[in-house]
């Protein structure tokens, strides 16, 4: 409820220093060439820390940040939101892309251009997946949406291999269907109500003519639920990620299916009022797991293999999202805190382990564990988080998931994700295997990763422990997180108050 | 049938017979050049819909031009006699977008064409689709 | 038969959109938000037009977000074309294959000119009267086009195209953050708003509406001019896969 107009800190940098420092990147280029990697890390490590600051003002206060852009309050100017629950997704993004940064610090060194316009995209991806999280108007969110989409094309067909180009242009099909369905949905909400802030709409949502409202909801839904990689719209997933650099493998995972997500849930939680939008949530997630961990089984290649285990991974958040009790929601948040975490640790030592096998197979990485062996500690931490073993992140996230579900009584769908962790520990354990016990060939040179890129999978990986064996570091802000996005009125409220 | 109904028939019509053909276009055709011209049909569609749901029935353009104001006085009455700014501002962010998304669709089509020497689809599946 | 199933199926969508689009009235007056902005914009803004008011103004955030995908888009491009550099200075001489008519070449001497005039005009006059930064500076593109077409040896300088760019990027976000500096909002308009329908009204509209047709007109320039160089190179792909099957 409070107006922060903070010189130093507030949300609008989340969006305004990427774009100021993006259109100036290339002229700082001119100057002197390092400035395209420091700058932009200067610029992550800022909003990492303010994004720290925030979150921890808004957690002891209890009152949201919300910012208005332009002088004119909601509903006639945009409005930023930084409150309990957008402000710990996007908490999480900004620490990641400090970490992302980090581990591309060194990026193509050699060649000035390739590496501007890397930074530049990664600086817009980053911008506009927070700016979908932390806006609270529905077209300011699609054109985050956007920039979020485009950049993602760009850096999908980023290396020049010939399947880079098909995966983009596959991603950019499926991309410009999403974008349509959400104009037509956000045109369909504009003809009924005359407006176009989220609060607003969610405090007039009865007044829409019932038809219109199904109509406009299954329009939106479909249209986030593919950037969020929902079954069954989600072709696009697995070649954007095995196509895209290393690093953005963890930008995607953590990042843009994250805005994806968070739209979605935003849609179901605030802005429409549907009981039936839980049970759409819980059919979608429990068709995106199955159909995710039964082709991630298959895999041949670590990173599909790694995109296919994440789609699942989407899949469990939305089952949890969709018992809309509070247990299941803090499961929820927790799973999305843990699969950005540790999708990000798997991609960054996984590409440092596809990069020496010419054709990224499982087969080809066997006894790189002696080669490289920080790295294959890296993966190894990974995979025991991700399937759920303590002292892991992951042991947590699975853990409370578990109990929301006991608490609803849902025997059956506690099998399935015991027996769908079986199927991870399955193929997870295969690759284990491999780094680990087979004979190495001999055949490849490891390329061993840099300094900056071993201290960003360290520290992730320090985190991962430590959330695993602390877990209280983060169930408080998760805990707040949770009554934020369930609680409809306060959010309403408290965007109307400024 | 009122004029204003035909109107509307002949406009909601026109925009979702767009969008449909884009949308034809991008499922069967399997050139990738037609495939995009589908992508900006589709967006065409979607523009038009959003200035036709702007259009208020015998309003005009919303500019306070001196010639506006000379016939209405006071801006309130003027205000009285314009049509919904809002859809065509946002046409405006809509348009700018889908050019982007294009621009970025044919550079692909460059790319894979570089590879393939092939603009039919059938023939550059390396990835399952 | 595929192609009849996508038939039936679009028909089936395109006739649930119509008949939910039919509910809507047509030509009815259900303005909302839009209500304020029509009162407000020639009121505390000075602003003639109502959509530049909303487009640069009350829904500003939208627009920093557009000039950014057309940043994107020409980043992109330049991206995924990685070559662009190198047939540039390989190939530009053969941008057009054949010598445009000279009926072309003297008209561009005179309309050059006009079409950037026009450009600007509308432009800066986004406030005014219908068009700003995105029709001026497609329209200022579209001259340079024209000498891209119409002279062989007309080259753009790459340099030239991202300094504009990037300082036309800086000045939005710049007057942007200065909102911020003065106590104020992000973009929030700091400069007298002036008497309604002078040249020299709107705050600072205008000067957000000028910098992003610079931007346009920069940025789109950079795309042609890299679009045109790819025909090159597809031209020059296909004489060499000729030649190969010829041997």
């Amino acid at each position: 409820m409070v107006a922060t107009n903070h010189i130093l800190v507030t949300p609008i940098y989340f969006i305004a220093l990427p774009l100021f420092f993006a259109f100036l990147l290339p002229l700082l280029g001119k100057i002197y060439k390092s400035f395209i990697r420091i700058v932009p890390g200067l610029m992550f490590a800022y909003l990492a820390w303010m994004a720290v600051v925030l979150l921890l003002y808004v957690y002891k206060t209890g009152n949201p940040v919300i910012v208005k852009i332009a002088g004119w309050a909601p509903p006639i100017g945009i409005d930023l939101v930084f409150d309990q629950f957008t402000g710990f997704i996007a908490t999480v993004i900004a620490i990641l892309g400090f970490l992302v940064w980090m581990y591309s610090y060194l990026f193509k060194k050699v060649e000035f251009d390739n590496a501007l316009k890397y930074f530049l995209l990664l600086m817009l991806i980053y911008a506009g997946s927070i700016g979908v999280v932390i806006t609270g108007d529905l077209f300011n969110q699609f054109v985050f949406l956007e920039i979020t989409g485009i950049s993602a094309y760009a850096l999908t067909a980023f290396y020049r291999g010939r399947d880079g180009a098909e995966a983009a242009f596959k991603y950019l099909l499926i991309g410009s269907f999403a974008s349509t369905f959400v104009l037509l949905g956000i045109l369909l909400i504009y003809t009924q109500l005359g407006t176009l802030n989220m609060a607003d709409i969610a405090r007039n949502i009865d007044k829409m003519d019932p038809t219109i409202k199904v109509i406009a909801f299954i329009l939106l839904f479909t249209g986030f639920g593919i950037e969020a990689e929902m079954f069954p719209l989600n072709g696009w997933a697995p070649d954007a990620y095995s196509q895209s650099p290393g690093p953005i493998g963890a930008v995607f995972a953590s990042m843009t299916s994250k805005a994806g997500l968070y739209a979605l849930i935003r849609l179901s939680f605030t802005i429409f009022d549907f009981s039936s939008a839980n049970e759409l949530l819980f059919i979608m997630g429990i068709l995106t797991l199955v159909f995710a961990e039964g082709i991630a089984l298959r895999q041949e290649k670590i990173k599909r293999m790694l995109a296919y285990s994440s789609i699942g991974q989407i899949g469990l958040i939305m089952i949890a999202f969709s018992f809309n009790t509070y247990l299941g929601v803090f499961a929820g948040i927790f799973l999305m805190l843990n699969h950005a975490l540790v999708k990000s640790l798997l991609f960054f030592s996984a590409s440092f382990l596809a990069y020496n096998s010419p054709h990224k197979y499982i087969k080809d990485i066997q006894g790189f564990a002696r080669y490289m062996p920080v790295t294959a500690l890296m993966f190894g931490i990974g995979v025991f988080a991700i399937i759920g073993f303590p002292p892991f992140s992951g042991f947590w996230s699975k853990f409370y998931l578990l109990s929301a579900m006991a608490e609803k009584n849902f025997v059956i769908l506690i099998i399935l994700v015991l027996s769908v962790s079986l199927i991870e520990l399955v193929y997870y354990f295969r690759v284990l295997h491999k780094l680990y016990f087979a004979e190495p060939t001999g055949e490849y040179q490891p390329h061993t990763p840099r300094w900056n890129a071993m201290l960003a999978m360290v520290l992730l990986a320090l985190i991962i422990i430590a959330i695993g064996v602390y877990p209280d570091l983060v169930t408080g802000f998760i805990g707040k997180a949770a009554h934020a996005i369930m609680d409809k009125t306060t959010y309403i409220n408290s965007v109307f108050s400024i | 049938m009122s004029n204003l109904q035909i109107l509307q028939i002949t406009f909601y019509g026109a925009a979702i017979l767009l969008i449909a053909i884009g949308l034809y276009a991008v499922v069967t055709k399997r050139n990738l050049i037609k495939i995009v011209l589908g992508l900006s049909i589709m967006d065409s569609g979607v523009n038009l819909l959003f200035i036709t749901v702007g259009y208020i029935s015998h309003k005009t353009a919303p500019i306070f031009s001196p010639s506006v104001m000379a016939k209405y006085k006071t801006i309130h009455a003027a205000a009285q006699a314009m049509v919904d700014p809002v859809p065509q501002a946002l046409v405006l962010t809509a348009i700018v977008i889908g050019f982007g998304v294009t621009a970025v669709a044919l550079a692909l089509v460059v790319r894979l064409y570089r590879h393939h020497n092939t603009t039919n689809i059938d023939e550059i599946r390396n990835l399952k689709w | 038969m595929k192609k009849a199933i996508a038939i039936i199926l679009l028909a089936f969508i395109a006739v649930e959109l119509f008949v939910v689009f039919y509910k809507i009235p047509f030509g009815a007056d259900r303005m909302n938000v839009a209500r304020f902005y029509l009162e407000n914009s020639p009121k505390k803004l000075g602003v003639a037009n109502a959509v530049t008011a909303i487009v640069v103004n009350f829904r500003g955030f939208d627009t920093l977000g557009e000039v950014t995908v057309l940043f994107l888009a020409s980043t992109a491009l330049g991206s995924i074309l990685f070559r662009r550099r190198e047939i540039h200075t390989r190939l530009s001489h053969l941008r057009t294959s054949v010598e445009a008519s000279v009926i072309v070449r003297i008209a561009g001497r005179f309309l050059v000119p006009l079409i950037i005039l026009l450009g600007a005009y509308v432009f800066i006059h986004g406030h005014l009267t219908p068009g700003g930064g995105f029709q001026g500076g497609v329209i200022i593109a579209t001259g340079f086009l024209f000498l891209l077409l119409a002279y062989r040896k007309f080259t753009i300088e790459h340099r030239t195209i991202t300094f504009v760019e990037s300082l036309a990027g800086i000045t939005f976000a710049g007057i942007g953050l200065i909102g911020i500096f003065l106590g104020k909002t992000f973009l929030e308009n700091f400069l007298p708003a002036g008497k309604l329908n002078d040249l020299l009204s709107g705050g600072i509209i205008p000067l957000i509406y000028i910098a992003i047709g610079f931007k346009v007109a920069a940025e789109l320039t950079g795309i042609l001019d890299t679009v045109l160089s790819i025909s090159i190179d597809v031209k020059q792909k296909e004489i060499e896969s000729q030649t190969e099957k010829n041997e």
